[in-house]
C-alpha cells in the first residue's frame, strides 16, 4: 500500500468525512473529503481480484480509521462488467415471443468490418438451446393481439427451475408499448421460482423499440446481475459490520448515483461504472471553476485514450453504446476511445513512421521499463526527451531504464534515417495529432468548437500530453486536477444521485397531443420523485427534468430536446415552441435544418436528481522544495528545465517546467505559463 | 525531402477529415438508407483529382467518387470551379451506379488558390423512378427517374433555386431528399473547412510533397502483397439468374485475373451483353467492384487512397452489362457486381487459401412494398434488404444471418421499427436451418421472414442467385438457393423471385427464405 499524501487524520469522532473509491483492474483510488477542513487526501491500494473488498478495505483504512465517521460512500464498480469481460456470468434462460426467438441471434445481420471474407458476430451470452418461445402477441400500439401462453411460461420456469439457471430474461414484442404481458410472465415466474432466480424484464431493463437491443440490454443485465447483487450484498453486510452507519452508493454508467438496494435491482445500469467518475469530476470542474462551463476530459493511460465533453456544465449523455460488441440501451456518459497511450508502439512501414495503434501492453511494456521491450513507445520518447524524471517514474515506484528508451529510439531512427531525438519529438507529435483528432471527432459531431472549451487532463500520461494536445486544437487552458490518477473517484464525490424514466411516446406532429403529453410527463415526474424518496434524498434537495426525444418525420437519429416543466407541452403554442427549438439544436449539430418539414416525437425523458452538498475550496499547504533542472528538449531545442514537485509549488510558474507528483507529471512547455487555484487545480495558460 | 513525421501527421490528418466528412454525413442525414445502411461514401480529393482521404460506407462505392470531378473538369474545363459552388451528379454513365446514388461535390478554395474537392455520394430514397423507391422492370434509364449531369446547387455559396425546385418535384418524398441534399452538402462543408486548415498550417506544398510520399507507401505496400501471390492466369465463371425481364435467360458473369511479378490484372470482358432489364452498371463501378475484391483478398490492411490499386488494371468491356451505354437500365447494378466479387475470390482461393472463404448467399434480395398507409393516409415505401449466409473456410464455420457483401454494414429491419411505420406483421423471423452448405465446416444459415399485409399492397421483389447458389470449397457443399412463396399452405401459393408492382391484399402472406453459405471440406 502506498499513501499518496499525508493523510489528516481525525481527531474528533463525528460523521465528517466523504469518501470515494474507484476499482480498478490494477489499483483501488480512494479519495477522502474532511467537510470540517475542506482537505482532500488520496490513497491507493492493489485490487484485489478474487475478493474485490479486502482491496477496498485496506484502501479506506489508509484514509479513514473509524467508519463511523463516514458521512457519504460510494464507489464504482466492476464486478459486471469482469463478469462479461471474462464470461463468467449466469446461465441465462431467455423467454422471447413466438416467431422472434431467432432476434437475439440474428442481430440485425450488420458487418462492421467491411473487407472481412470470414466475418464472425460476438458469440452470443445466450445459446439458441436456452432460448424459449412463449405465445402472446402485442400490436405496435400495444394492443392484444393473442393472450400470453400462462402454461408456455410456467413450462420455462420449472425448465429454469430443473435446468439450475441463475437468472430468467424476458423480451417479448412491443413490451415497450404495453408491459402487461412481461408483467404477468414475472408474476408467474416468480411463483415458481421464488426470488433466488433474477427475473429481468425488457422493458425495464430498457423500455425502448427494437428488439434485438433491448433483448440485449436485457440479457446483458441478466448475465451480469447475480455477480453484481452478490457483490454489493456482501460489501453492505460487511460494512455495516465495521461500522458504516450509511448507504453505500454507486456509480451509474449515466453519471449518477443509486443506494445499494437500488443497484441490485437494477444491476445493468452499473455496468460502465469506473470510467465516467472523471467525466463527472469535469462536470464538478465547471461547476467550481466559474466561467468553465465546457470542458473536455481526457484520459490517458498506458493503452488508451478517452474523451468526453462536459457542455454548458452537463456531462454528454448518450442512450445508447456497444459493449464487447452488444448493444445496449441505458443513459450512460459518452466516451470515445481510441487506442492511443504511454505503451503505443511506433514503427516502420514501407518508409513511413506510424504510432499505435498497437501497444506494448504491460509485458514488455515500454522498453524503459527494462523488461525486454525492444520496440520503442511513446514513453519512451518522452524519456529520450527528458520529459520524465526517472526519480519520480511511477510515483517512485519503479526504476526506469533510460538506455534501453535510447537504444529503442536509435534503432527506429536508423531504419527511417532520422536523428535519434527528433524522431522521438516526432513519436510524441504523430501520437498527440492522433490524440487531438480523437477531440476533433467527437466535437465535430456535437457540432462544437473545441476553441471554446478547457481541456481537462488526467490519468497516468494526460498531463504530460496535454498542453501540446491543446495546441493542436487551440484551446487556451489545461487543466491538471489534484490527484490526476485518483480523479475518477474524486469526481464520483461530486455526482448526483440520478434516476432516468423513459416512456416511448411515438407521435407524429398532427396527432401530437399536448395535455396528454404533460399527464403522461406529470407520471413520470411522480415516479422519479418517489424514487429520490426511496434513495433518501431529502424533499429539499429532489428535482426532476423533462426533456422529449425528437426527429423530422422519417429520420431515426433523435434529438433530445428539453422543456421547461412537466407542463410545457399542455400550453397552445407548445408545438411551434418545441419545433423551433428543435430547429435550433439541428441546425447546432447539424449545420442546417428544415423548418417547413414536420416534426416528430418518439420518446419521454425524465430525470429525477437529487444533490449532495458540494465541496468547499481549500488550497493544500505548500511545502518548502528546492526545484532541479534537467535538460529537456522542447522543438528540437534543448531547455535547463526546472522540475518541481506539485506540492511545493506557489505563484506562477513558467515554462519551460515539469511538475512532478506521485500519480502524474505535467509538462510545461516554453512559453505557457502555470498556475495553482484556491481549489489546488494546476491552471496552464497555454501559448499558441 | 519531407520527413517521415510531418508525412505521417499531415496523412493521419487527410484520414480525419474524411472520416469527419463521414459522420456529418451520416449524422445529419434523413432516410434510414443513409444513415442505417450506410449506402454512402465520401472522399477529400487533391486538385489533381487524386484521393487524399476516404471513407466509405459501402464498399463498392470504393474509389470512384473522383470520376465526378475529373468528369465535370473534362466537360466545362478547369476555369469552371468557384470559391462556394457545390455540384450534383448522378448520370448512371458516368458515376456507375442507379440515378438514386447522387455526388455532391464542390472545390477546395484556400487563398483563392483551387488546393482540392470534397465529394459525398448517397442513397436518395426517391429520385422519381416509374414506381415509388425503384422499378424492378425497367427497361431504359429514362424510366428510372430524374438524371442530372454535372450541375450546379450552390453557386457562390448561396442555393440555386431553380434546381431545388427541379429536385423537389421530380420526387416523391421532397422534405426527405432535399434534407438528404442538405446532409452532403454540410458533409461538403466539413471537407472544405478541414482540408483548408491542413493547407493553412503546412502550406500546400508540404501536403503536396506529403501526399506523394504517402501515394508512394501505399502502391509499394500492395506491391509487395501482390509479389507474394504465385504469378499464374485465374478464372471462374457464374450466372445471374436473369434481368428481371426475360426470367428463363441465365446472364454470364466470367472473371480472369492475371498476376505477373507486382501487377495484377482482372478481366471482365466475358460477360452478358448490357440486358433490357435493370442490371448494367457504368464501367466505373465495375471498376470499383474489382477493387472491393482485391481489398479481400490482397491488401486488406493498407491505407486507402490516391496510392491504392495502382498496381491493379481493370478490362471492361464497353456494351457488356458491366460497361453499359445510355439508354441501359442500371436500377440493379450491383447484382451482378456481388456476383463477381465472389468470382474473384473463388478465382483466386486456390493461391491464397489463407484469406479465401467459400461463396456467401450472394445478393440483397430486396423486398421492396409501398401503397397508402390505412392508419394514416399518407404514401409509404418500404425498402428492405434480407439478410443470409456466408460462406466456411478451412478452419471455421460461416457466419449465419449476415448481410451481403456490397451492402456493408447495414442493419436488418426490427420487427417493431417495421411495424409502427407500415400497415404489415411479420409473423416469423427466425434461422432458416439445414440451408448452410455441409462441409468439414459448415456454411451460415440463411432466415425466413414472414409477412402479413394489413392493406392493398404493391410488392416488388428481386432475389437472385438460385443459378449460382453459394458454392462450396474443397469438397464443401453449396448453399440452399433462396425461395420466395406467396400465400403458403394456400390454394393460391405461388413462388417468386423477381416481380414488379405485384397488387397484393390484406391477409395476404409472404414468406422470403434467403440462401445458405457454402461449406468448406469434404463433410465428415
Amino acid at each position: 500500500m502506498h499513501s499518496l499524501l499525508r493523510a489528516a487524520r481525525p481527531t474528533v469522532v463525528a460523521m465528517t468525512y466523504r469518501v470515494a473509491m474507484d476499482i480498478g483492474g490494477t489499483f483501488t483510488d480512494v479519495v477522502c473529503y474532511d467537510e470540517r477542513t475542506g482537505a482532500v487526501v488520496a490513497s491507493k491500494a492493489p485490487s484485489t481480484p478474487g475478493d474485490l473488498a479486502e482491496g477496498v478495505f485496506a484502501a479506506l483504512g489508509s484514509v479513514v480509521a473509524d467508519l463511523t465517521e463516514i458521512s457519504f460512500f460510494v464507489h464504482g464498480t466492476t464486478q459486471g462488467l469482469n463478469a462479461l469481460l471474462e464470461r463468467k456470468g449466469a446461465k441465462v434462460l431467455l423467454l422471447a415471443g413466438q416467431g422472434a426467438g431467432h432476434a437475439y441471434h440474428i442481430a440485425r445481420g450488420n458487418r462492421t468490418r467491411m473487407f472481412d471474407l470470414r466475418y464472425r458476430k460476438p458469440v452470443p451470452l445466450v445459446p439458441r438451446e436456452h432460448i424459449v418461445e412463449v405465445g402472446g402477441r402485442l400490436d405496435w400500439r400495444g394492443g392484444e393481439l393473442t393472450a400470453l401462453d400462462e402454461q408456455a411460461v410456467r413450462g420455462a420456469a420449472r425448465r429454469a427451475l430443473a435446468e439450475g439457471f441463475d437468472a430468467v430474461a424476458v423480451c417479448l414484442l412491443f413490451s415497450y408499448a404495453n408491459p402487461e404481458h412481461e408483467v404477468r410472465a414475472a408474476e408467474i415466474l416468480r411463483e415458481e421460482l421464488g426470488e433466488r432466480v433474477l427475473v429481468v424484464l425488457s422493458h425495464e431493463a430498457a423500455r425502448e423499440w427494437r428488439e434485438y437491443e433491448r433483448t440485449s440490454s436485457a440479457v446483458l443485465e441478466a448475465y451480469t446481475g447475480p455477480a453484481v447483487r452478490r457483490y454489493l450484498a456482501g460489501i453492505e453486510r460487511r460494512f455495516a459490520e465495521r461500522g458504516l452507519g450509511v448507504p453505500v452508493h454507486v456509480m451509474q454508467s449515466s453519471g449518477g448515483l443509486v443506494n445499494a438496494s437500488h443497484a441490485m435491482r437494477r444491476p445493468l445500469q452499473t455496468l460502465l461504472s469506473g470510467p465516467v467518475g472523471g467525466t463527472m469530476g469535469g462536470v464538478a470542474l465547471a461547476r467550481l471553476l466559474g466561467g468553465r462551463r465546457n470542458a473536455i476530459c481526457v484520459d490517458m493511460g498506458g493503452t488508451s485514450f478517452d474523451v468526453s465533453l462536459v457542455m454548458d456544465g452537463r456531462p454528454d449523455i448518450t442512450s445508447e453504446a456497444s459493449i464487447e460488441g452488444f448493444p445496449v440501451l441505458m443513459p450512460l456518459v459518452n466516451l470515445h476511445t481510441i487506442g492511443a497511450g504511454g505503451g503505443s508502439l511506433a514503427y516502420a512501414e514501407a518508409g513511413a513512421l506510424r504510432v499505435g495503434p498497437q501497444s506494448a501492453g504491460a509485458v514488455p511494456g515500454p522498453a524503459c521499463y527494462g523488461r525486454g521491450g525492444t520496440q520503442p513507445t511513446v514513453t519512451d520518447a518522452n524519456v529520450v526527451l527528458g520529459r520524465v524524471d526517472p526519480e519520480w517514474f511511477a510515483g517512485g515506484l519503479m526504476s526506469l531504464d533510460v538506455e534501453a528508451a535510447h537504444r529503442a529510439v536509435a534503432a527506429l531512427a536508423g531504419q527511417l534515417g532520422m536523428e535519434p531525438v527528433r524522431l522521438a519529438e516526432g513519436i510524441c507529435q504523430v501520437a498527440n495529432a492522433k490524440m487531438a483528432q480523437a477531440i476533433r471527432t467527437i466535437t465535430v459531431d456535437h457540432g462544437i468548437e473545441p476553441r471554446e472549451f478547457a481541456l481537462l487532463a488526467f490519468g497516468g500520461a494526460g498531463a504530460m500530453h496535454a498542453v501540446f494536445i491543446a495546441r493542436e486544437l487551440g484551446i487556451g487552458e489545461v487543466v491538471v486536477p489534484r490527484f490526476p490518477g485518483a480523479f475518477s473517484a474524486w469526481g464520483m464525490l461530486e455526482a448526483d444521485v440520478r434516476r432516468d424514466l423513459t416512456e416511448p411516446h411515438f407521435r407524429g406532429q398532427e396527432s401530437l397531443d399536448g395535455p396528454a403529453m404533460a399527464t403522461a410527463l406529470a407520471a413520470l415526474e411522480a415516479s422519479a420523485l418517489a424514487e429520490l424518496a426511496a434513495q433518501g434524498v431529502p424533499t429539499a434537495r429532489r428535482r426532476v427534468e423533462h426533456a422529449v426525444d425528437m426527429r423530422y418525420e422519417g429520420q431515426d437519429y433523435t434529438l433530445t430536446i428539453p422543456l421547461e416543466g412537466a407542463d410545457e407541452s399542455a400550453a397552445p403554442d407548445f408545438l411551434p415552441r418545441v419545433a423551433a427549438r428543435f430547429a435550433q439544436a439541428h441546425t447546432a449539430r447539424y449545420g442546417h435544418a428544415t423548418p417547413e418539414a414536420p416534426v416528430e416525437v418518439v420518446m419521454l425523458r425524465s430525470t429525477g436528481l437529487g444533490t449532495f452538498p458540494r465541496l468547499a475550496a481549500a488550497s493544500p499547504e505548500v511545502e518548502e522544495r528546492a526545484a532541479v533542472t534537467r535538460q529537456v528538449v522542447f522543438d528540437g531545442v534543448t531547455h535547463g528545465t526546472p522540475v518541481v514537485r506539485r506540492s511545493a509549488l506557489a505563484g506562477e510558474l513558467a515554462g519551460p517546467a515539469i511538475v512532478v507528483e506521485e500519480t502524474a507529471t505535467t509538462v510545461i512547455p516554453p512559453g505557457c505559463v502555470a498556475s495553482v487555484d484556491e481549489f489546488g487545480f494546476l491552471i496552464i495558460k497555454v501559448a499558441p | 525531402m519531407i520527413d517521415p513525421v510531418t508525412t505521417e501527421i499531415i496523412r493521419c490528418a487527410l484520414l480525419q477529415a474524411a472520416e469527419d466528412m463521414n459522420a456529418t454525413l451520416i449524422r445529419s442525414s434523413y432516410t434510414p438508407v443513409i444513415y442505417e445502411a450506410k449506402d454512402c461514401a465520401v472522399a477529400l480529393l487533391d486538385r489533381d483529382h487524386n484521393v487524399l482521404g476516404q471513407s466509405s460506407g459501402l464498399p463498392i462505392f470504393l474509389g470512384n467518387l473522383e470520376v465526378c470531378t475529373r468528369e465535370t473538369e473534362a466537360l466545362y474545363g478547369r476555369q469552371v470551379w468557384q470559391e462556394g459552388d457545390v455540384w450534383v451528379l448522378n448520370d448512371s454513365y458516368i458515376g456507375g451506379t442507379h440515378l438514386n446514388d447522387v455526388t455532391v461535390y464542390g472545390p477546395i478554395f484556400v487563398d483563392g488558390a483551387l488546393a482540392g474537392f470534397a465529394a459525398s455520394r448517397a442513397h436518395w430514397l426517391d429520385v422519381g423512378s416509374k414506381d415509388p423507391g425503384g422499378s424492378m422492370d425497367s427497361t431504359s434509364i429514362f424510366q428510372e427517374g430524374l438524371r442530372l449531369g454535372p450541375v450546379k446547387i450552390y453557386a457562390g455559396g448561396r442555393p440555386c433555386r431553380d434546381l431545388h425546385e427541379v429536385i423537389a418535384r421530380n420526387t416523391r418524398f421532397p422534405h426527405a431528399t432535399l434534407g438528404d441534399m442538405r446532409a452532403q452538402v454540410a458533409c461538403a462543408m466539413t471537407g472544405q473547412r478541414r482540408l483548408a486548415e491542413i493547407v493553412l498550417r503546412w502550406g500546400l506544398e508540404t501536403v503536396m510533397a506529403a501526399r506523394d510520399e504517402i501515394f508512394v507507401q501505399t502502391e509499394r505496400l500492395e506491391r509487395e502483397a501482390i509479389t507474394a501471390i504465385p504469378d499464374g492466369v485465374y478464372s471462374a465463371g457464374g450466372f445471374l439468374d436473369n434481368d428481371g425481364i426475360s426470367l428463363d435467360v441465365p446472364l454470364p458473369v466470367n472473371v480472369t485475373v492475371t498476376v505477373a511479378g507486382s501487377d495484377m490484372s482482372v478481366d471482365l470482358s466475358d460477360c452478358a451483353d448490357q440486358a433490357e432489364g435493370p442490371v448494367n452498371c457504368g464501367a466505373a463501378q465495375a471498376v470499383a467492384a474489382a477493387r472491393v475484391a482485391f481489398k479481400l483478398l490482397v491488401s486488406g490492411e493498407v491505407p486507402l487512397n490516391g496510392g491504392s490499386f495502382r498496381p491493379l488494371r481493370v478490362i471492361t468491356r464497353p456494351g457488356s452489362m458491366l460497361a453499359a451505354r445510355s439508354p441501359a437500365a442500371c436500377q440493379y447494378y450491383y447484382s451482378h457486381l456481388g456476383l463477381l466479387i465472389d468470382l474473384v475470390v473463388k478465382a483466386l482461393a486456390g493461391v491464397l487459401p489463407g484469406k479465401a472463404a467459400a461463396a456467401s448467399y450472394g445478393d440483397s434480395m430486396i423486398v421492396q412494398f409501398s401503397g397508402t398507409d390505412p392508419r394514416t393516409g399518407k404514401l409509404y415505401v418500404s425498402q428492405e434488404a434480407t439478410v443470409g449466409g456466408w460462406g466456411a473456410w478451412d478452419g471455421g464455420d460461416g457466419e449465419s444471418a449476415l448481410i451481403n457483401s456490397v451492402n456493408g454494414d447495414l442493419r436488418d429491419m426490427p420487427i417493431e421499427v417495421l411495424e409502427t411505420l407500415f400497415p404489415v406483421r411479420v409473423h416469423r423471423y427466425e434461422l432458416r436451418p439445414g440451408s448452410g452448405g455441409a462441409g468439414r465446416w459448415r456454411g451460415g444459415d440463411g432466415v425466413v421472414r414472414e409477412y402479413e399485409f394489413l392493406g392493398p399492397t404493391s410488392l416488388s421483389l428481386w432475389f437472385e442467385r438460385s443459378v449460382t447458389p453459394a458454392w462450396g470449397l474443397a469438397g464443401g457443399h453449396a448453399g440452399v438457393p433462396p425461395r420466395v412463396t406467396l400465400n403458403p399452405g394456400t390454394a393460391g401459393e405461388r413462388e417468386v423471385l423477381k416481380v414488379n408492382a405485384l397488387p397484393v391484399r390484406a391477409g395476404d402472406v409472404l414468406r422470403c427464405e434467403s440462401g445458405g453459405g457454402g461449406g468448406y471440406g469434404m463433410p465428415g
